[in-house]
């Protein structure tokens, strides 16, 4: 009997594991022994830190989009369908269209969602970049801005140790800001205050989730005269008077609030009855080192929508897909796993228009700090512009 | 009266020190030199557009290889799976509608050609 692998999601993780997935399996499609579906609720395919750069007008948005269909090889079906139910003893998951799909194996891959509403008053009055359409109403408040505050601020999810999606934008956006500003000559007329919340993973009063960077970044701020504020938990938005209180019991004024907001896994997974965190926050529980989901021994997970103490970002998914690709792939020849995910982590932070920082650790060692230059915002850039669909094509 | 000075160095230093030395003895110093200046000029010498122009031409080089390498292995499997087709099977092939949107792709990228010729 032909064996089937089912994923679920078009995004990074669930495209970049599909061509793996084809390449490794190539003898197995040829002997016509398996076959490969992947199904997503769009046709199409998103960068998303492209959004970031929308946010700061040095982009449009079109080029971070490309049809789904494009980017996987030609053994992979594709179809456009919304996973709404999944069984896990019947083996199969349902769509929104009544569509049903078997599977021996399933790899779940849908990311995650911005809820705002989950902080009052912050869909009101708050803005974020993690959503094209968030990022194209920021540009336009920031190319009008002549003069006032602009506030940053970062939620975590409410279950321990699970970091919001890409850990290091909250910073890169901040920089990227002060750039953006100068560039258009009104930054001593704008303040920026960068705030943290009290606890953030495993950082109790820091400014980013990992000590040594944390430890860096007064000093960094400082030379940008950016304000810096630890302990402010965002809890309400006061949308009239606008003005952030925290859950400390500090008020602060803005007039643009970018926010870091609540982060959830989408609605289906949420729904699925699989995960048990806190808040109906709905990660995934998957183990740190197979990448399956915890007690379903033909499902596995990755990228955003796990709950691994790891960055939910591209950098993530692209260490995660080989294990996934190769696991499955020894499950299906051998009868058991071959790989383990260490929680590598690599990628290019934009600090500032004009600098990137090339930054990487692991389950064991935390981020190190490393110097800033213009050769890796040329990296990043062209990661951006191009090298992204080659990776996510599973060429690099 | 004179004064020795002593500059204390640390470990990371000496062992600089030790490879520099090697590096200046065997004449390779200037050489790297001239490497850092070169790589330096180029990197001040670049901007952001051509960054950008030059990785959309690699992206481009990428997605043709990406079609070309999958219409390949598609082609190779269906050949070796069926028999050399008669003329109606080939008539009958054409009425498949993947196969006509690739034989109008092919015919529109060969005006695409004929245009620049
Ligand atoms: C502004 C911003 C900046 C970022 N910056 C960086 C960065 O600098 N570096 C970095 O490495 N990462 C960065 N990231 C993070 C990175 O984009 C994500 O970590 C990555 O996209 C996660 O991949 P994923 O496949 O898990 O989720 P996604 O890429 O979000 O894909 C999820 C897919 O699932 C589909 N889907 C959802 N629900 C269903 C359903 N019910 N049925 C079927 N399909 C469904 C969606 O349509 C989508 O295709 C950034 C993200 C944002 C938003």
């Amino acid at each position: 009997m032909k064996k089937k692998i089912l994923i679920v999601g078009g995004g990074t993780a669930g495209t970049m594991t599909a061509n793996n997935l084809a390449k490794k399996l190539m003898p197995e499609i040829d002997r016509d022994e398996l076959e490969i579906t992947l199904i997503s609720n769009s046709k199409y395919h998103y960068y998303k830190p492209g959004a970031m750069y929308v946010a700061f007008g040095k982009s449009e948005g079109y080029e971070f989009v490309r049809d789904q269909r494009a980017l996987l090889m030609s053994e992979i079906n594709f179809e456009v369908e919304e996973a709404t139910e999944i069984s896990t003893n019947g083996n199969f998951v349902k769509t929104k269209k009544g569509k049903k799909f078997d599977y021996d194996f399933l790899v779940l891959a849908t990311g995650c969602e911005v809820a705002p509403e989950r902080i009052p008053g912050l869909s009101e009055a708050g803005d974020w970049f993690y959503t094209y359409e968030g990022a194209t109403k920021l540009a336009k408040k920031f190319h009008d801005i002549k003069k006032g505050r602009v506030l940053v601020t970062v939620n975590f999810p409410k279950t321990p140790n699970i970091p919001h999606q890409c850990g290091i934008a909250p910073v890169e956006t901040t920089m990227m800001l002060h750039d953006f500003l100068t560039e258009r000559g009104v930054r001593d007329d704008i303040e920026i205050i960068y705030t943290y919340p009290t606890v953030a993973q495993s950082v109790t009063n820091g400014l980013f989730m990992q000590e040594p960077t944390s430890n860096v970044l007064p000093s960094i701020f400082d030379s940008l005269g950016v304000k810096h504020q630890s302990g402010f938990t965002l809890s309400k938005v006061d949308a009239k008077k606008k003005v952030a209180i925290s859950a400390e019991g500090e008020e602060i004024e803005f007039d643009i609030l970018m926010s870091t907001p609540p982060f959830t896994a989408t609605k289906f997974i949420r729904e699925s009855g699989i995960s048990q965190a806190l808040d109906d926050e709905g990660w995934l529980p998957t183990d740190k080192e197979t990448l399956k989901v915890k007690g379903l021994d033909n499902v596995y997970t990755l990228g955003d929508t796990v709950d691994l103490p790891v960055s939910k970002a591209g950098g993530t998914v692209h260490n995660q897909t080989d294990v996934v690709a190769d696991n499955i792939a020894s499950e299906l020849r051998h009868g058991y796993t071959s790989e383990s995910y260490d929680g590598l982590v690599i990628a290019i932070a934009q600090m500032g228009l004009s600098c990137g920082m090339p930054l990487w650790y692991n389950y064991d060692k935390d981020v190190a700090p490393t110097p800033c230059s213009k050769l890796g915002s040329f990296v990043r850039k062209g990661f951006n512009k191009g090298i992204y669909w080659a990776a996510a094509r599973g060429m690099v | 009266m004179s004064e020795k000075v002593e500059v204390l160095k640390t470990k990371e230093m000496q062992e600089l020190e030790a490879k520099m030395t090697m590096l200046i003895q065997t004449g390779r110093i200037d050489n790297l030199i001239d490497l850092m200046a070169l790589i330096s000029d180029n990197i001040e010498m670049t901007t952001s557009p051509m960054v950008e122009k030059m990785i959309h031409t690699v992206d481009n080089l990428a997605s043709a290889g990406f079609i070309t390498d999958n219409a390949v292995r598609y082609a190779k499997r269906e050949t070796a799976k069926n028999e050399v087709p008669s003329l109606f099977g080939i008539l009958k092939l054409m009425g498949d509608e993947d196969t006509r949107k690739g034989l109008s792709f092919m015919l529109n990228l060969t005006k695409g050609i004929g245009k620049q010729l």
